[in-house]
């Protein structure tokens, strides 16, 4: 099949990591877009949650997709990982003539703490939620600990380095590199993941520093 | 030897028309059953070989390269003439013919000339249907320039790159070739020698440079389209690996040889620095349209040139060429700068080199613009003699940089043994006894897109070729003198290096010997003082040349050790031809024939011929036949560039 | 003109079957004004008049266009000059004292084939796959009937200035090919006489240097950064876009 053929070749790989990092961004922008109710106060957060499982099996459906294009990332991610051992330090000599940022040399591990993240993650929220407890209720609870949204806030993080290389790394990957747009896409590679973290990383900041007082 | 130019009948402009006419052809259905070979993958082999397997012929092409595409044509850097007339400036096929007739000093064939700017148009056509990137307008056609002193724009060009875009175009469609099956593609092997079945040029044999095996080929005919033999010099702007060894292996072989002492000598190049440099790089003659050349009036003036003031700076082409200048043809510039060197007049640490000054032009249009038109090449100088050319004037001096000379070939290019061709640098044809700027490429390309392939139909149309294969005992004897060869050349192996000398210091030695009494400059004491002192470097290099390793693999010594071994041998038929041709033209002055003012002066009435020389074995001097010049459309004049 | 003292670190290896290691050398007096390549040349006859191997390494023009020169100098392809090769490196880029390491392009695509030089016909191998316009001599149309804006043109020639020398290859960390082979698809995708084949070129070229073995990219921009001709990887971009073209349009 053209598409099995497709995938095996080094530029098709390429091409899904980065169709596959295009969809979980997407993914990101709304997941995001919804947890941002939370700074609104529980009863928003509430009404938004539930509003989502109201649509149990479009849930599912979205569930199972975003399970596939995760596995995809992740999966041709580590063939890439390993590949790539085979030829790294061939030369008595190592110079890198370009200093490749810190984003790109730790794509791997950044990529692999945002895995272990999602594992606890969707465990709390998710497979792993208490029976007849609300989510809104649920969020306080978990991000009163303080061990636990330092370990959010660590992942944010992760996730915005990763998403520094990620994003510019996708962009190239489509063929998008163009002397008149290339000063933005550079900005966006700092905006984009930096967005993500104010969102994402100020909900454990939120309740820690007590900003959530009236939640 | 007999000499049958086999030039077309009938006016000039109709000889190429009428000649495919009466040429033989090949049904389509029976070209796959010939096989060819082609030695060289230059812009000529390259193309001839792509251009063949298109037309249905086998061919097995053959490169002493990693790769076909690192020929030296891609060193080509100022562009390829075109009679198009793009630019409405009155040009035209006969113009572009008499601009190369008269260039060559009238000392090349009419008719091939005029056929060679006649295919010139379709050249540029082919190479851009090819996606060779010509530099274009701002409406989108292709862009000239005027080059060398042509007074119409007819010099297409890709940046400073024509050459290597050229080669590339070329090197695609052979590659497209060899993708398809129709080209047999033998990199890293060295063309040893051409074998000879009864009296026909059959095949080849190589030495394949990775396993050191001797390899046989056989074919129904054999190209070379092998270069030229300007590192006969030892310093040239050639590339390290440029050799004669093909060409002169088939000119031992019956194939005669046409002037080879017509080399030409480049004046814009970076001058030596030391006796450790390996070769001499080529600026852009375009250089001389705003640079002025001067030395020093006063021989011991050592001050920094910036502090040599105005009067005591002598722009000698100037004065002594006031309506040319700066822009006189490459041997008077070359010549010029030689003598003012002799003179003890020459600059920089070794006293052989002449400035070439932008400081009036830079004054004159502002840093902005010598920078635009120059500042590729003042890069590439920079790099190479860390002196910035805006800040102090470059220095330059002349080298050896294309032979004219070649294996003597008919209309068709088939040199005297039947089956042997000659295309490109390596046959003789087209440029007389000096070559115009940017028509290296043209010649290389024509030969190898449009007159090959009707030779070749020719041929094959109009004699029966028995079948050979390389087990006959013709490779097998060939074999056996090759290796005999390669044997003779590691004979002092053994002994170790010590009290030996190097392939590169007999090198040096012979290349110095020429440049001294067979470069652009020549007298009959110098020569007969270099006929006497080649056989004593030949001897020295049999007696005591150490080659480090072994035959059976790898040896990059080895290789240069063998076409050491053939310059040393070649080298005698430059002086001898030089020594015979009594007359200043083209590329070189002969001292015994000047005019009063110490100008060139060409004698029509005993050289107009082309020198072609047969060898007769190694222990006899060559005989010279003459192939008379012949002139019906255009009148030999004297030129002056006063 | 100053001199300079040298110690050498040059991989010495036989042949693709045998293994290799480092040996050391010392040079002495090196003028500044010399090349990289004569540098060695100065080595080389000097090993020759110790009764010692050459080094093989390949060089041809010794101009910077032939592409047939290259070695990793000290960790970086072509030695510390940017947009030079290696035979246009000059001395003067080192310091009396310095240690120099020297070794071969490395790549799986590439075997070594003697000390420093190795077999880069794999790129030949990726050209003939498609890096061309399938016409045949005679029969083209004039040059100037098809209108080439000067911005199309000099973008092409920016993609065709490659010398294919491997150096993108040789330090890339992952040995991708694709700076070489994203030039020549770029430039046959940017002018109209390379248009007709554009998606049968992009498929075949990619495979065949997948095939090869050269591995993929991970976008760090150390080809661009070795390149002697400074071709970007704009060159790539345009190729992942001719290649995704190829499987989106293809038939």
């Amino acid at each position: 099949m053209w598409f099995v053929s497709f995938i095996k070749t080094s530029i098709g790989k390429k091409l899904v990591m980065a169709a596959s990092g295009f969809l979980l961004l997407s993914f990101l922008a709304i997941h995001a877009f919804g947890n941002a109710a939370i700074y609104m106060g529980s009863k928003y957060f509430q009404i938004y949650a539930d509003f989502l499982h109201g649509f149990p099996v479009l849930v599912l459906i979205f569930g199972v997709g975003l399970l596939v294009i995760f596995i995809a990332h992740v999966g041709v991610g580590l063939l890439l990982f390993f590949e790539k051992r085979k030829t790294a330090s061939r030369y008595e000599v190592q110079t890198r003539v370009v200093e490749n940022t810190f984003a790109s040399r730790t794509m791997p591990y950044t990529g692999a703490w945002i895995f272990i993240f999602l594992i606890i993650h969707v465990f709390a929220f998710n497979i792993g939620k208490p029976e007849g407890v609300q989510i809104s209720m649920l969020v306080q609870q978990y991000f009163s600990g303080f061990f636990y949204s330092l370990f959010y806030i660590i992942s944010f993080i992760a996730l915005a380095i990763h998403l520094n290389h990620g994003f510019w790394s996708m962009l190239q990957t489509f063929g998008l590199n163009h002397p008149r747009y290339n000063t933005l896409i550079s900005a966006l590679t700092i905006a984009v993941p930096v967005i993500f973290l104010v969102i994402f990383g100020g909900i454990p900041i939120y309740f820690m520093t007590g900003g959530a007082a009236g939640y | 030897m007999e000499l049958n130019s086999r030039i077309p009948s009938g006016p000039l402009a109709e000889k190429w028309d009428s000649h495919r006419f009466q040429s033989k052809l090949v049904n389509p259905a029976n070209r796959r059953k010939f096989r060819i070979i082609v030695v060289g993958t230059g812009l000529a082999g390259a193309s001839a070989a792509a251009t063949l397997a298109e037309l249905g012929y086998k061919v097995d092409a053959f490169c002493l390269h990693d790769s076909p595409r690192r020929a030296h044509s891609i060193a080509a850097q100022g562009g390829i003439n075109a009679a198009k007339n793009y630019q409405n400036d009155g040009d035209s096929v006969f113009r572009l013919f008499y601009d190369t007739i008269k260039g060559g000093d009238f000392r090349a064939r009419e008719a091939n000339v005029y056929r060679l700017a006649q295919v010139s148009t379709e050249i540029i056509d082919q190479c851009v249907a090819q996606g060779v990137p010509f530099a274009r307008e701002y409406g989108g056609t292709l862009a000239n320039r005027s080059f060398g002193g042509a007074q119409v724009s007819r010099t297409f060009y890709a940046r400073g790159q024509t050459g290597q875009q050229l080669l590339l175009g070329a090197y695609s469609a052979l590659s497209r070739q060899i993708n398809s099956g129709g080209v047999s593609m033998y990199n890293r092997r060295e063309m040893m020698d051409v074998v000879i079945v009864d009296g026909r040029a059959r095949g080849i044999v190589v030495r394949n440079m990775i396993t050191g095996a001797i390899e046989s080929h056989s074919a129904d005919a054999v190209l070379l389209c092998t270069g030229g033999y300007g590192n006969a010099y030892f310093l040239s702007t050639n590339a390290m690996a440029s050799n004669v060894t093909a060409a002169w292996r088939a000119c031992k072989r019956g194939a005669a040889f046409a002037n080879p002492s017509f080399v030409q000598i480049h004046p814009t190049c970076i001058p030596v620095h030391g006796d450790y440099q390996s070769k001499l790089t080529l600026m852009s003659e375009s250089l001389r349209n705003d640079g002025r050349v001067w030395v020093p009036k006063n021989k011991e003036d050592k001050r920094p040139p910036a502090q040599i003031p105005e009067e005591d700076r002598d722009y000698y082409l100037e004065s002594k060429y006031p309506s040319f200048g700066n822009l006189v043809p490459r041997d008077v510039a070359s010549r010029n700068a030689k003598e003012q060197c002799d003179l003890g007049k020459g600059v920089g640490s070794t006293g052989l080199a002449v400035y070439l000054d932008f400081g009036d032009a830079i004054k004159r249009d502002g840093e902005d613009v010598i920078l635009r038109k120059y500042g590729n090449l003042f890069q590439m100088y920079e790099k190479i003699t860390d002196s910035n050319p805006m800040v102090e004037p470059m220095m330059i001096y002349p080298a050896v940089h294309y032979t004219m000379g070649g294996l003597w070939v008919d209309y068709n290019l088939m040199t005297t043994v039947p089956g042997l061709f000659a295309l490109g640098e390596c046959n003789f044809s087209d440029h007389g006894a000096n070559r115009l700027g940017a028509s290296a490429l043209m010649q290389g390309l024509a030969d190898g897109y449009f007159v090959i392939s009707t030779s070749i139909g020719n041929y094959f149309g109009s004699e029966t070729i028995s079948p050979v294969s390389s087990t006959d005992p013709a490779f097998k004897e060939v074999e056996n003198d090759v290796d005999t060869r390669l044997q003779k050349l590691l004979q002092n192996s053994s002994g170790g290096p010590a009290g030996k000398v190097t392939v590169d210091d007999v090198h040096k030695e012979v290349g110095r010997l020429l440049w001294d009494n067979c470069g652009m400059s020549r007298n009959r004491q110098g020569l007969e003082h270099a006929l006497e002192e080649l056989p004593k470097i030949r001897d020295k290099f049999w007696s005591s040349v150490y080659v480090p390793g072994a035959g059976e693999d790898i040896n990059q010594s080895l290789e240069k050790a063998g076409r050491v071994a053939d310059f040393l041998e070649f080298g005698e038929f430059m002086i001898r031809d030089a020594l015979s041709r009594e007359e200043s033209c083209g590329c070189h002055l002969r001292e015994e024939s000047q005019t009063e003012e110490n100008e060139a002066l060409r004698d029509d009435d005993n050289y107009s011929h082309v020198s072609v020389w047969e060898f007769k074995g190694d222990d006899q001097a060559p005989e010279m036949h003459k192939e008379p010049l012949v002139f019906e459309n255009v009148t030999p004049s004297q030129r002056s560039y006063k | 003109m100053s001199s300079i003292d040298l110690t050498l670190k040059i991989w010495r290896q036989k042949n693709n079957d045998s293994l290799g290691d480092f040996e050391t050398y010392i040079l002495r007096d090196i003028s500044t004004d010399m090349s990289f390549l004569e540098m060695i040349d100065v080595l080389n006859e000097q090993l020759t008049r110790e009764g010692k191997d050459p080094v093989a390494f390949d060089h041809d023009c010794r101009e910077g266009i032939c592409g047939m020169c290259g070695a990793v100098v000290d960790g970086v392809a072509h030695g510390p000059d940017r947009e030079t090769t290696l035979c246009q490196l000059h001395m003067r880029k080192f310091k009396s004292g310095d240690t120099i390491v020297i070794e071969p392009f490395r790549s799986i695509a590439f075997p070594i084939k003697k000390d420093l030089m190795v077999d880069r016909s794999a790129l030949d191998r990726i050209i003939q796959a498609g890096g061309y316009v399938s016409v045949n001599t005679g029969g083209t149309v004039d040059g100037n009937s098809i209108p080439i804006g000067t911005e199309t043109a000099e973008l092409a020639m920016d993609a065709a200035a490659c010398i294919g020398c491997g150096a993108c290859v040789a330090s890339c960390p992952n040995s991708a090919a694709m700076l070489f082979t994203g030039a020549k698809i770029s430039q046959l995708s940017l002018l109209p006489q390379g248009l007709p084949e554009r998606k049968e070129r992009a498929r075949s070229m990619v495979a065949q240097m997948d095939k090869e073995g050269f591995g993929y990219c991970s976008n760090e921009k150390e080809c661009e950064a070795v390149c002697p001709k400074g071709i970007s990887i704009r060159n790539i971009a345009r190729m992942n876009r001719e290649f995704l073209r190829s499987l989106l349009l293809g038939e």
